[in-house]
């Protein structure tokens, strides 16, 4: 559905919808972010450090067990809450809320306290403990678009700005559905929607009212811009 | 060590030491509040592959900034022209820099046509403005809000080597955005 | 003081003051330079992206391509929204591409060993190709085989034209077969040589044997497009799916009632259903009486539910409704799908004969919502040679009726099992000529090395296996100039280097110079159509347009509806798996990589970093078991355990206890184990298809990877499962009755 929005980039609120019932937990939007935003090679001591990066994951929850066990994936991103407690926890205010409805992390501003990824519930805000090495070949792969984070600082889902600035600089109007973060672009089965919930005609923001919506951890008041529908049991 | 030795080398360690402190301090200085200290080389312009003048094609010949870097206007960078563009021209106009006063200009036009078989090879151009990698400047919306390019790259036309001219940086930027009630959050360019 | 930069340093340098400090400030060279040092289409301005569609093979799969381009390097892979098989969406090893390309272990340059088991020299490609060329001129053409991967489209073509031409073998090799059990089954049923699509976005209800279409099987993304619609369409009821599988896999955690048979019993639970159906008069008459000879239910009655309960390890009454579910009319269209486990047993033909023969009994053959038939492909396909034939090969390989294997990403020495120990067949053979980018466990015993492209640096087309269901031919193109560009050294590509071979062999019908003209003849013959897609007047017009679009598809050019009589079904099923289960009591289900495949794809970094959906786990191999079994053995998470199957081979890995793992399987994910194959790859895990049994299904010969049984033994040893579940520990939040954290 293609409505022109007549709008200025401080009147865009971006916001996501994950539909679950769609989800396949099949890693598509992990590797398709990594691409896009030069986060660093996840080799094996990564994983075993627990200091993997990922801006996006997905998260796998057991229910039941077997033979009728039922296992649920839930992709979790940086969920640019409105109440956010990584905002006001930050000494160096290298965090805070843009009027674009975006969290938003300053990496030159970081000074690596780590106290917001440790305040964050979702989990989303990741630390460099290293220096990011790419093989020299390889970095001819780096985004020119997205700043390399050095070691000591936080990073996190940026709903891929750069694309967000690129499609709205200069106030320029942007139809729904015009760009996408790399996770959105990348999903086959269309689990995941982006786009302007001031709008009211755009793709997430009538997804926005689903029925099935609701929001993590929601009793802790966050108030995330991103909204997950509810995957739907039928009888086993 | 006898008495006197010490009594000498006392005060010279510590006039060394106190040299040593004072460059140091007048380095982040001027690093901090001004442009980076012209001893490293950011003062004048680092000499190129070609020694392409400005000053014969923006004074002599006319050519508008944009006719060569044509992605100003539209794009994060300004674009450098690939080589065939500079050799359409040059053949175009049949310049081959034999009518010129320039004692280099013939050799250095004759670099753009390379092997005759391979054609030519790309130019890596040394780059002069060069901004941190955490920033993330776009042409496009400045000269879309009709600044001039030499507002930041200063009289390009008049320079035989282009050199950096302004300071470029974030406070420069910033004063210039507010003056101009251009957007000020750290997001603009920083992503 | 007026101070040069020279001046500066050679001051600082006397002093030793300044150095430490100047060095602190260095900006690296490649920061300095406007653009990097490479060859630059010169239509490409500097500092601008472009956009180049293209297509790429991977591996089963084909995926329409967007390639982001700046400076001459390929930045970001994009689904292409215009393909109809994959619109817009792409997966992990699509992605991977870029790391494929810009990886750093890629082979520069033709290599040239002159002793076994010396060092590599480099040489040209004058010289590569030349010595190539002796190398088939030298002897007898049959004792000359070339193994390849699967091959579609335009490569296919130069590939087969090359074989014949030279009279030499050609033989394709998927270390899982790739489907063509499934392939069979759907021939001798339906009359269908290309494989069917499945309308998975129409159906309303689907029944899948094994085949886990969501994680790693034939086209997933494919798949995936069809399966979010099955889910939450607009305009459609939500679809239901039931997964038959011995593995948790994605797709039976997308499902809404999985199942557990036990391997190899697929057919007969499949048989079971179409009895009752049959039985009960709910299934397509006509198709009832075809599949059973005319004679009814009477001709399956082996099958009955109970009568087959407890080989299937499924309750009869279980059966039964699986059967009246698929047959409530609610639940129309419905579609039956198969494979992967399924097929690989040594009654695989026997189980997708079973399985795809439902198709019928619900009337979803040829109908949208259920099995949709493609057309006859263009271009030719070199599709994988089973097990029976590749055993053939190495025999032949020892006996020296083939005394030179010219191979090209066809990994024989990691991908077969290691019983057939096709190291040691490859070693007997006079010479190993590899077309490999990589060092791979083949490649590495090759003499004569010639590396070739990656897909985003070359010509070709791909018309992908299943098509939508109409004729689509994907165009590659070159989003990027090669990497590796010396002249006369870096990489050339396959088709081109069989083309140039051939016409110094003098071979005759080799009718194109390169790849690109080979693809222009296709374009031509298309143009020539004035159907589908681009239709334009002139050709030059044709061309820009469909490289433009990044192919060319003919919504018309459907296959046609005739197809012949159905066969009956067989009234008895044949012998399972032959391993003695009290000494080998654990089924063994191996299971592709969501990243690494079957091995493959083990090189590239991304691919091997996607955590497996399940597990969460990556980079390394590990043994799923069923918490009780685990328990049973005294197993913990982590405990290093020898795997064992009947051939004697064995292979150790860390125990990952699941949940949904049966109590009578050990899941195990392929693709490590590799000795070689770049430093992603090489001396990580261990290889399961090592000590997988080469038995073959009976009727095609095919790698019955699925049907072996191990037994597990612990160690002493530990070893933590690299992997990203537990990475943030879990708190269990106050007053929040919703999540409860359990302690590891």
């Amino acid at each position: 559905m293609a409505t022109r929005t007549q709008s200025t980039r401080a009147d865009h609120k971006w916001g996501m919808v994950i539909d679950l019932d769609r989800c396949t937990g099949c890693q598509a939007c992990v590797i398709a972010c990594q691409s896009e935003n030069n986060i660093p090679l996840n080799d094996q001591s990564a994983f075993l450090d627990g200091r993997a990066i990922e801006w996006i994951r997905v998260e796998r929850y057991w229910e039941g067990d077997y033979p009728d066990i039922k296992a649920r994936f839930l992709p979790v991103l940086c969920q640019h809450c409105d109440n956010a407690p990584c905002e006001s926890v930050c000494p160096v205010y290298a965090t805070y809320h843009n009027n674009e409805g975006l969290n938003v992390q300053v990496y030159n501003r970081c000074v690596g306290t780590r106290f917001c990824g440790n305040n964050c519930p979702y989990h989303a805000r990741l630390f460099n403990y290293w220096e990011p090495v790419w093989p020299e070949d390889l970095r001819n792969q780096l985004n020119p678009d997205v700043t390399v984070r050095t070691r000591g600082i936080m990073e996190k889902c940026t709903f891929c700005i750069q694309r967000i600035r690129r499609s709205t600089r200069g106030g320029k109007q942007v139809e729904d559905q015009a760009f996408n973060p790399a996770c959105v672009q990348a999903c086959p089965t269309d689990a995941m929607t982006f786009g302007d919930l001031n709008n009211p005609d755009s793709r997430v923001s009538q997804k926005w009212e689903d029925e099935r919506a609701f929001r993590v951890l929601e009793a802790l008041g966050t108030n995330p811009s991103v909204k997950y529908l509810k995957q739907v049991d039928a009888h086993a | 060590m006898s008495n006197s030795l010490i009594k000498i080398a006392v005060p010279v360690i510590g006039l060394v030491a106190a040299l040593v402190l004072a460059f140091v301090a007048y380095f982040f200085v001027l690093a901090w509040w001004s442009q980076p200290p012209a001893v490293l080389g950011f003062g004048d312009g680092p000499t190129q592959p070609i020694a392409f003048p400005h000053t014969v094609h923006v004074t002599t010949a006319g050519l508008d900034c944009q006719f060569c870097h044509r992605i100003a206007s539209t794009e994060e960078a300004a674009g450098v022209p690939a080589v065939a563009q500079c050799q359409f021209c040059h053949d175009f106009t049949r310049i081959t820099g034999e009518e010129s006063d320039s004692p280099t200009a013939e050799t250095e036009i004759a670099k753009l046509i390379g092997d005759p078989l391979e054609g030519p090879d790309p130019i890596n151009w040394v780059r002069v403005h060069r901004l941190p990698d955490h920033v993330q400047f776009v042409h496009a919306p400045h000269i879309q809000q009709g600044f001039s390019c030499s507002t930041c790259h200063g009289d390009i036309a008049s320079m035989e080597v282009v050199e950096q001219v302004r300071n470029l940086k974030m406070r420069d930027c910033v004063d210039c955005h507010r003056d101009n009630e251009a957007p000020t959050d750290c997001t603009t360019c920083h992503y | 003081m007026a101070l040069t930069r020279r001046q500066f340093l050679k001051w600082a340098g006397v002093t030793g003051i300044g150095a430490v400090v100047f060095n602190g400030c260095r900006v690296p060279d490649h920061e300095i330079q406007v653009q990097s040092p490479v060859e630059m289409p010169e239509d490409l301005v500097t500092g601008r992206d472009n956009y180049y569609a293209t297509t790429a093979q991977i591996g089963a799969a084909s995926e329409g391509l967007l390639v982001r381009v700046m400076e001459g390097r390929a930045k970001k892979i994009e689904g292409n929204p215009d393909h109809p098989v994959n619109t817009g969406k792409h997966g992990i090893r699509a992605e991977a591409l870029l790391q494929a390309l810009y990886h750093p272990d890629r082979i520069k340059h033709p290599l040239l060993r002159i002793a076994k088991g010396g060092p590599y020299r480099r040489i040209d490609w004058a010289e590569g190709i030349q010595r190539l060329t002796a190398i088939i001129s030298d002897r007898p053409s049959s004792e000359v085989l070339l193994a390849t991967p699967l091959l579609r489209g335009r490569v296919a073509d130069v590939v087969q034209a090359f074989a014949d031409g030279s009279g030499i073998r050609l033989q394709g090799f998927d270390a899982l077969g790739c489907e063509s059990v499934t392939r069979e089954a759907l021939r001798q049923l339906y009359g269908q040589n290309a494989q069917p699509d499945f309308d998975i976005a129409h159906a309303s209800y689907i029944l899948n044997f094994g085949a886990d279409f969501l994680g790693t099987w034939i086209n997933p993304t494919h798949f995936s497009r069809g399966y979010g619609e099955f889910r939450q369409g607009d305009g459609r009821s939500r679809g239901r799916l039931v997964h038959i599988g011995a593995r948790y896999s994605t797709t039976a955690a997308a499902a809404d009632h999985w199942v557990y048979a036990t391997p190899g019993s697929e057919g007969l639970l499949a048989m079971s259903i179409a009895y009752t159906m049959i039985d009960e008069g709910t299934a397509d008459s006509d198709a009832a009486s075809a599949l059973t000879g005319g004679a009814g239910a009477r001709a399956l009655q082996a099958f009955a539910p109970e009568r087959v309960a407890a080989q299937v390890g499924v309750d009869a009454h279980v059966i039964t409704e699986l059967a009246h579910e698929l047959a409530d009319k609610k639940h129309r269209p419905a579609l039956v799908m198969g494979g992967g486990p399924a097929a690989a047993q040594v009654n695989g033909l026997f189980n997708m004969m079973a399985v795809y023969a439902l198709n019928a009994l619900v009337g979803s053959v040829n109908r949208p919502g259920g099995l949709v038939f493609n057309p006859e492909p263009i271009s030719g396909r070199v599709s994988s040679s089973s097990l029976r034939e590749w055993k053939q090969t190495l025999a032949d390989m020892r006996s020296g009726d083939i005394t030179a294997v010219l191979v090209r990403e066809a990994d024989l020495a990691y991908g077969l099992p290691g019983a057939l120990d096709a190291r040691a067949a490859l070693r007997s053979v006079d010479t190993i000529v590899s077309f490999s980018s990589f060092l791979d466990e083949t490649s590495e015993l090759a003499d004569l090395i010639l590396p070739c492209h990656t897909p985003l640096e070359e010509w070709g087309t791909d018309e992908p296996n299943p098509g939508p269901g109409y004729t689509t031919i994907g165009f590659q193109q070159p989003a990027v100039n090669r990497f590796h560009n010396t002249p006369g050294y870096g990489t050339l590509s396959f088709g081109d280097v069989l083309l140039q071979t051939g016409s110094q062999l003098g071979l005759p019908d080799m009718p194109w110079e390169n790849m690109r003209e080979a693809v222009r003849a296709l374009a031509q013959d298309l143009h020539a159509q004035g159907r589908g897609s681009v239709v334009q007047p002139t050709f030059a017009e044709f061309w820009k347009r469909t490289l433009e679009r990044g192919g060319w598809w003919d919504t018309g050019a459907t296959a046609d509806g005739s197809r012949p009589d159905l066969p009956a079904l067989p009234t008895s099923a044949p012998a399972d798996s032959s391993a003695d289960p009290n000494r080998y009591p654990l089924h063994l289900v191996p299971f592709e990589g969501i990243g690494v495949g079957a091995g493959q794809y083990s090189h590239l970094p991304w691919a091997q970093s996607a955590p497996d959906p399940i597990t969460s786990a990556a980079w390394d191999t590990w043994v799923e078991l069923n918490p009780h079994t685990a328990d049973e053995m005294g197993l913990k998470n982590n405990d290093v355990v020898i795997v064992e199957s009947a051939t004697g081979r064995t292979i150790r890995a860390s125990v990952y206890i699941n949940p949904a793992t049966p109590p009578a399987v050990a899941a195990v994910p392929m693709g490590q184990g590799h000795r070689a194959f770049t430093s992603y790859a090489a001396r990580r895990g261990a290889n399961v298809l090592d000590i997988l049994e080469p038995a073959e299904d009976a009727e095609t010969g095919a790698f019955a990877w699925g049907a072996t049984r191990v037994r597990i033994s612990g160690t002493t040893r530990t070893k933590v499962v690299p992997k990203l579940e537990g990475i943030e520990p879990a708190r269990q939040l106050h007053g929040e009755e919703l999540i409860f954290v359990h302690k590891a």
